[in-house]
């Protein structure tokens, strides 16, 4: 399990939607490092990931709307985070579906993903919680 | 070289270590370096260019390499493999971010390539005429080094 109570930021919407990516990520990262034939594996694999995907994008856009309403003042740089984020994601999609899906190649991905979600929640995504309580903690 | 880039990369280590792995990193003793030979289990290479160009090499036991990964995604890890280093390149890569941002305070513009990471892979990398430094990071799972071979942009 990667999540860790730490990583709460104080803002139930966004901490649920948070804890949902990380167990997404953690499925997915275990469905890779299972034991077994990788080909019996990739459907479940691929399955997972779209969704991941999708989720990702759902997360961000509610993110980024909870942070206009909160008048959140470094929205535009955060929103630069999450292209950042998505674009290196969908650059591993489109070297996996150029070059096949190969078990290295999605290792090395699960590798980056874990690490780049575990910074931007640890770090970038900490400052939305330190702007909420400044502002005396009420922002729901 | 100047206290500066040593600094920018200890606090950008410092900072990543305790956001992303809970981990305090104490500064060792700093030592000077004719050439750099990789003698722990991974390293990770990042190339810097712009106002400061060089290398920055951080060097990991192997046991701290997989405790890394583990406090990470909460899963043993057993062996270097494909997921361990990209994970592992990766924190590397956020350090050297961080960094980045860190000289560009005291009017340095850098970039940083992406890292490289070799394991268990023994070799020299030599450095000229230029003298590298060495910072021991010490940590409660294991002791890594950094070494920096950096130089002004003339």
């Amino acid at each position: 399990m990667m999540w860790k109570e730490k990583y709460k930021i104080g803002v139930p919407l966004i901490d649920q939607q948070h804890e949902e990516l990380f167990n997404r990520v953690s499925d997915f990262i275990q469905t890779v490092r299972q034991e077994g034939a990788w080909e019996a594996k990739l459907e479940t694999i691929k399955a997972t990931m779209a969704f991941m995907q999708e989720y990702v994008v759902v997360h961000f856009d509610e993110e980024e709307v909870y942070q206009a309403q909160i008048n959140y003042p470094d929205l535009e740089n955060h929103k630069q985070a999450h292209a950042k984020f998505k674009e290196a994601v969908n650059g591993y999609v489109n070297r996996l579906d150029q070059e096949g899906y190969s078990e290295e190649l999605m290792q090395e991905f699960g590798g980056k993903l874990m690490a780049w979600l575990i910074m931007h929640v640890a770090a970038t995504d900490q400052k939305i919680g330190e702007y909420v309580e400044a502002q005396g903690g009420k922002i729901e | 070289m100047k206290a500066e880039y040593v600094n920018s990369f200890y606090q950008a280590t410092t900072d990543v270590f305790q956001l992303m792995l809970d981990l305090q990193a104490e500064r060792g003793t700093l030592k000077l370096l004719e050439d750099m030979v990789l003698s722990k289990d991974a390293s990770v290479i990042l190339g810097v260019t712009g106002d400061l160009r060089g290398t920055i090499l951080f060097t990991f036991p192997k046991d701290m390499v997989l405790e890394m990964v583990k406090i990470m995604s909460g899963m043993e890890m057993a062996e270097i493999d494909s997921f361990v280093s990209s994970a592992i390149g990766e924190v590397a890569n956020i350090i050297g971010g961080n960094a980045v941002t860190i000289l560009a305070n005291h009017d340095y513009t850098c970039d940083i390539a992406t890292p490289q990471v070799l394991i268990g892979e023994y070799k020299s990398l030599s450095v000229g005429n230029e003298k590298a430094l060495l910072l021991p990071l010490i940590t409660s799972i294991g002791e890594f080094e950094i070494a920096l071979f950096l130089k002004e942009k003339q």
